[in-house]
């Protein structure tokens, strides 16, 4: 038996780390569903995404998920749960 | 292409090409309807509605609605609001499609198929146009269509809409379909009758029967993109960009800008010379030919600035610019979604403002807006091309121009005051974050046929403006500042008698002030209508009330002669702010729904002009500038 790893928030994968999506916390913040966007991107618990592309510290990251990628500001970024690798 | 000239009757059916933001759908309806396009707003907002029309290989006539792009029918921005009401049949004065032509990337069907899903529910005619197919197959994605189709259960066809002949199927498929007996589609309410993972869960599983990436090479956009968005090289490439594209705007266009004037000289004087002592003489030459020749002079610079705006657009050169500046613009407020209104913004504010409409949140989007007039739009560029040519040495500086090195610090001034209102604004109105939620697309080649229509647009836009608008007010204003007369024995030239010599004097007390003389407040006035009549004008002003017969002398020397550097550089301030624009500030209007918006930015960029045009004349003689 190993130890689960622990859970992470996808803001903290390091550039070229990949991990699992595990859930989206709920939001209803600036009135928009960030979190339903986000699964209507690609977002969705199962898949694989890799962190590409961090900007300047505290500035938006680029994230591949599935054929695309996406700048998600770091509020965004740690909506969805991670399983990294 | 096998679409003939056909008049096409208002009655006949109408498709929606609908798809996700970078799937080629717009290349497509260009493809689709040639120039066979109206372009006009949605009712009540401005957001574009493309209609064009086409006749099918069987002859059929058929519009075409060419829907905003969207990710989702749950619309998060005005524009996605607009898509899902017009296909569920909800929006005000339209009719919902007959059938639906759900454009996707054929290199991306994962995130592009899920919206193909949600469509579905509303029950209306599809089928579906798996676009950019040459594309995916270069990269060695297969794509089984057959399969897709009966998967989906609709058509599924291949277009490549930047190649002549790449709708052929698409156009085949619809004479296939029964367009004449519309449906009803079904309520908004059965897209939510599946949850969103659900929905994804089912991409999955027909894309893993559909498609295989066993081949698939990648794409380059992530080994550009390591150097594009790398932390350090990403902006200094951008700021490196942004300089060569202002000293470009300045140096490419100087031999085409001499061709025009010397050809409205030519035809000035020639004009001049053919027809005897008049009024008429004189309005036509010093009123339509000097007027607008002194604002037909700068297209060229105009359309350098659009094929750059054009071209990063057309690459995705453009949100990656977003993703940069997004850590700087959230420091103010903004979103890096604002880039790119801002960046329309130096061609022009009022697609600027409406480009706005991309950004969900409704008090970002305002901001963006109320700065959007502070970047240097197109029609500053005459005014500041003028004095900078007047007053700045032609002179190599290191290895920049002096002249050139005037005019970015004037585009930052610009950006630089456009950030300090944001981040007031802000600070005013208490911040919480918004979100950004940016696609970065992949890169691809620039498509020159749709680059060359973009910037015929441009052109043919600009030159309306010089034919219309511009026109019938230099003619005005010749009217103004002809009649009445000078008095017997006057002293002065006659313009200064003239309405327009009393309009520029009374207004030249408010103005002295700020270094301002008659002329230039004479054409300050017609320049509210676009700031750069106030070019045109200043060489009605001037052609006029010279003593002598030298309308054929260019402006540049004129006002060099009797501006002193202090006035120049005051005007220049003035421009940086200046809200000299009523086209903008209707746009504002319209846009946020309230007049107030467009009088507080009336008021805030004229308080701004006149304080920093104050400071900039006062501390220019101080320091020996008179």
């Amino acid at each position: 038996m190993t130890l689960a790893p622990t859970l992470t928030t996808l803001d903290t994968l390091k550039v070229g780390q990949s991990g699992t999506v595990i859930h989206l916390a709920p939001t209803a913040q600036g009135g928009a569903d960030v979190p339903r966007r986000l699964m209507e991107l690609g977002f969705v618990p199962g898949e694989r995404i890799r962190m590409l592309k961090r900007g300047l510290p505290g500035g938006p990251v680029a994230v591949k998920v599935g054929e695309s990628t996406f700048a998600l500001r770091k509020f965004e970024a740690a909506l969805v749960s991670i399983q990294p690798e | 292409m096998g679409v003939m000239e056909q008049q096409v009757a208002t009655g006949s059916p109408l498709i929606a090409l609908l798809g996700n933001p970078n799937c080629g759908k717009t290349a497509l309806f260009n493809r689709l309807t040639g120039a066979r396009q109206k372009v006009a707003n949605y009712a009540g907002v401005t957001i574009e509605r493309k209609e064009g029309s086409f006749t099918s290989p069987a002859g059929r006539a058929l519009r075409v609605l060419d829907l905003p792009g969207a990710y989702s029918l749950s619309a998060q921005t005005p524009d996605e609001a607009i898509t899902r009401d017009v296909v569920a049949g909800l929006r005000h004065g339209e009719k919902a499609p007959s059938a639906i032509v759900c454009v996707v990337n054929a290199t991306n069907l994962r995130l592009n198929l899920r919206l193909v899903l949600e469509i579905q529910r509303l029950g209306l005619p599809m089928v579906l146009a798996l676009n950019m197919v040459d594309v995916a197959n270069k990269r060695g994605i297969e794509i089984d269509t057959a399969r897709l189709a009966r998967e989906l259960g609709m058509p599924v066809v291949e277009t490549v809409a930047i190649q002549a002949g790449g709708e052929t199927a698409l156009l085949h498929a619809l004479d296939r379909m029964n367009l004449d007996s519309p449906v009803q589609p079904q309520p908004l309410s059965s897209i939510d009758a599946v949850p969103v993972e659900q929905t994804q869960r089912e991409v999955r599983r027909i894309l893993d029967a559909c498609v295989s990436y066993a081949h698939d090479t990648g794409n380059l956009s992530e080994k550009i993109d390591n150097v594009v968005l790398h932390p350090v090289i990403g902006p200094i490439l951008l700021a490196a960009l942004m300089f060569v594209i202002f000293q470009a705007v300045f140096s490419w266009a100087e031999a085409p800008m001499d061709l025009i004037t010397g050809t409205m000289e030519g035809v000035g004087s020639w004009i001049g010379g053919a027809m005897s002592e008049g009024p008429l003489r004189s309005l036509i030459v010093d009123g339509i030919i000097a007027g607008v020749g002194g604002v037909l002079v700068f297209l060229p610079q105009i359309l350098i600035l659009f094929f750059f705006i054009l071209i990063l657009e057309d690459i995705g050169y453009l949100p990656r610019a977003a993703f940069l500046l997004d850590r700087m613009m959230g420091g103010v407020g903004l979103s890096g979604r604002a880039f790119i209104p801002l960046l329309s913004s130096f061609a022009c504010a009022i697609p600027g403002v409406m480009a706005a409409r991309t950004i969900q949140n409704p008090r970002d989007r305002l901001v963006t807006i109320m700065i959007a007039p502070l970047m240097t739009c197109s029609a500053r560029l005459p005014v500041y091309a003028l004095i900078i040519a007047a007053f700045i040495p032609e002179r190599e500086v290191g290895i920049f121009n002096l002249q050139g090195l005037v005019l970015f610090v004037l585009y930052a001034l610009g950006i630089v005051s456009a950030m300090a209102v944001a981040w007031f604004m802000k600070r005013r109105g208490g911040g919480t974050q918004h979100p950004l939620l940016l696609e970065l697309p992949a890169y691809h080649w620039p498509h020159l046929p749709t680059l060359a229509l973009g910037l015929w647009e441009r052109a043919k836009i600009f030159l309306t403006r010089v034919g219309t608008l511009i026109l019938t007010l230099m003619v005005l204003l010749w009217f103004l500042s002809s009649f009445p007369g000078a008095p017997e024995g006057a002293t002065q030239p006659p313009i200064y008698y003239s309405v327009a010599g009393m309009l520029g004097r009374a207004l030249a007390f408010v103005f002295e002030p700020i270094g301002f003389g008659w002329q230039i407040c004479i054409a300050l006035v017609p320049g509210m209508a676009a700031r750069e009549v106030a070019v045109g004008a200043l060489g009605t002003v001037y052609a006029l009330s010279a003593s002598g017969d030298d309308v054929a002398n260019t402006l540049a020397p004129l006002i060099a002669g009797s501006w002193s550097l202090a006035t120049a550089l005051s005007l220049l301030a003035w421009y940086v702010y200046a809200p000299q624009c009523i086209a903008t500030l209707s746009v504002v209007r319209r846009e946020t729904g309230s007049a107030r918006y467009a009088w507080m930015m009336a008021g805030y960029m004229f308080a701004l002009a006149y304080a920093a045009s104050f400071i900039t004349y006062r501390v220019a003689l101080a320091l020996g500038g008179g």
